[in-house]
């Protein structure tokens, strides 16, 4: 009671708290957002793949971009006992010219119509094994391009340039930070080698069903989980890394000055606490009061913040470029009652303060 | 019936050794059910420690504070926060209201502390308050109202629980005369209404000769009692 009248009395001192835990909060939900968002960057189409296990060469380090199987890995790999289902996927990046004359680099990956690496169709069609010149897009890369299921598009890579015509819509989302793109694995293989050969790699990767794959390795392979996989894409560990170390400062942050306000809050009204406790009131009585103002700061600092940051990144996706933040019901809560717990961790050392008032203060007196 | 308020060889010492301040020695009285007591002495003279061990503040180093046949000077920690949030009734020096609250908002946080029926308390802090003069003042922040009509408040304050002891330090300090004998009188007309025991520090001989009985204290110890004469 006593906490939530002096928030009324005291409405610009505590806005002001409020607005500073609004803008942290917006911060770190900013940050979680973009954790998810360069996550789904980074390899949203590898957490789709339906696989239990992504075979790799033994000789690239878990890299799909230095991966590379000849026809006899891919066999072998697909006879590995456990493996109920297998379908190798070629992958390269190639770069392709907006109408507004930018060139843009988008992912692109090799299938076999028909097996488990080919992708659900949105919208459109799915390729079938004569269409050689046949694209499947991805929803961001039809976005970032400006381009529509109908429409062609000149896709290079090295010296070649070669037209396709995108004939069906997906939604799997990016492939090591490009949008990506689907074609047949056949038209990967001429592309990103030229002249196919016997001796031509055959795939990037094998994308393996069954149980215990993962960790299997065979001649001149070996078998990670998706999990592996994603971690081992090319700047995720880094870039997770930092995002995280960001999300943590956030969270110190926001439970820093949520503690000092309160700190110095209690260290100005210790004459007030003196008299309390000399009227009987106990620690807790006050400490509760203390607990009460900074959890309402708090709350109402998240649930301004909430809605802010989920407006702010509408805004940014109406942009040709967004930068890649993601929002999930995850995202909110656990940002939210991560920021409250560390309120109430902020305002605990203004409780070790109440504890230490001698209510002899009250009478003015110095021992 | 009234309460009982004997103190026995009162002995207060801060510090040890060399450094040791004897801030009140060997004090004893008793009072009487009903009776309103005026403690008055210089600066130093060890009133102010003394009305905190009553108060059940500070610890006495020596003596026995007999409350109604319960020797209070053996209490600690909770069961000494609970005696000072049932028996006493504590009316501060100027300023001790919490500024953010309003007069009667100030008097219901003793409900609030003592766990009370909050409608029986808000029932009772307006008729303390229109007693005291302030049923028009009752929704004023406590630092809307002037030093006389926070005084007042803090008497409501002291009484909202229902005390048998009224302890009372330095009431007008803050206040000129005329205001601090309007003050004295109405805590007084209070106490002794409700039958309360009153201890009251002041160092305003003007203020003490209102009390029944004054105690004067020099260096520590009583060095003299007289019944106040009244004109």
């Amino acid at each position: 009671m006593i906490g939530f009248l002096e928030i009324r009395r005291r409405k610009l001192q505590f806005a002001l708290v409020g607005l500073i835990v609004t803008l942290i909060s917006f911060l770190v939900l900013m940050i979680n957002g973009l954790g998810v968002g360069l996550n789904e960057q980074a390899g949203r189409a590898l957490r789709n793949f339906d696989a239990d296990a992504i075979a790799y060469s033994d000789r690239a380090g878990l890299s799909v971009i230095r991966s590379e199987l000849s026809a006899e890995t891919v066999e072998r790999i697909g006879e590995e006992s456990g493996a109920r289902e297998s379908a190798p996927l070629g992958y390269m990046a190639v770069n392709y010219r907006r109408d507004d004359g930018r060139v843009k680099s988008a992912a692109v990956l090799g299938f076999d119509p028909g097996s488990i690496g080919e992708p659900p169709v949105r919208a459109g069609r799915a390729l079938t094994a004569d269409d050689v010149n046949g694209l499947l897009a991805d929803r961001q890369f039809l976005r970032a391009s400006g381009l529509k299921v109908g429409d062609t598009v000149r896709l290079s890579v090295r010296l070649q340039e070669r037209e396709f015509t995108i004939v069906g819509e997906l939604n799997e989302g990016a492939f090591f930070f490009q949008p990506s793109v689907y074609m047949l694995r056949s038209t990967w293989r001429e592309m990103k080698y030229g002249m196919v050969t016997e001796n031509t790699p055959s795939a990037s990767i094998v994308l393996l069903k069954g149980e215990g794959l993962a960790g299997k390795r065979g001649t001149g392979w070996e078998a990670v989980s998706k999990s592996t996989a994603f971690a081992n894409i090319e700047g995720v560990a880094g870039q997770q890394s930092t995002v995280q170390a960001l999300r943590v400062f956030g969270y110190l942050i926001g439970g820093l000055v949520v503690g000092v306000f309160f700190y110095v809050l209690t260290l100005q009204k210790t004459p007030q606490i003196g008299v309390l406790k000399a009227v009987g009131a106990s620690t807790g009585f006050i400490f509760r009061q203390l607990l009460v103002q900074a959890l309402l700061v708090a709350l109402g600092g998240v649930v301004i913040a909430v809605p802010l940051a989920w407006l702010t990144n509408e805004a940014i996706k109406q942009a040709p470029d967004p930068v890649p933040i993601a929002f999930t019901t995850g995202t909110f809560v656990t940002t939210s009652v991560l920021l409250l717990l560390m309120a109430v961790v902020g305002v605990l050392f203004s409780g070790r303060q109440v504890a230490k008032v001698d209510p002899i203060i009250a009478l003015g007196q110095q021992q | 019936m009234g309460i009982r308020l004997t103190v026995r060889d009162l002995d207060k010492v801060y510090g040890e050794g060399e450094r040791a301040v004897h801030a009140v020695r060997g004090v004893s009285f008793a009072t009487e059910p009903g009776e309103f007591v005026a403690i008055v002495g210089p600066s130093g003279s060890g009133k102010t420690t003394m009305l905190a061990m009553i108060g059940g503040l500070l610890t006495p180093t020596r003596g026995t504070i007999d409350v109604n046949g319960r020797d209070i000077a053996q209490l600690r920690g909770k069961a000494l926060a609970e005696y000072r949030r049932t028996k006493v009734g504590f009316v501060f020096q100027a300023n001790n209201l919490l500024p953010y609250l309003t007069a009667r908002e100030n008097l219901l946080v003793m409900a609030r502390i003592n766990r009370s029926d909050m409608k029986a308390a808000r029932a009772r802090a307006d008729q303390l308050l229109e007693e005291l003069g302030l049923t028009a003042r009752r929704d004023a922040l406590a630092t809307e109202l002037s030093g006389g009509e926070r005084q007042r408040v803090a008497i409501a304050r002291a009484l909202m629980n229902d005390p048998e002891l009224v302890l009372v330090d330095e009431p007008t300090a803050s206040l000129d005369s005329a205001r601090g004998k309007q003050v004295v009188q109405s805590l007084i007309a209070e106490v002794k209404g409700r039958d309360k025991l009153g201890l009251m520090v002041t160092h305003d001989m003007a203020m003490a000769e209102l009390a029944d009985r004054v105690l004067e204290m020099h260096d520590g110890q009583l060095v003299g009692q007289a019944v106040a004469a009244r004109g």
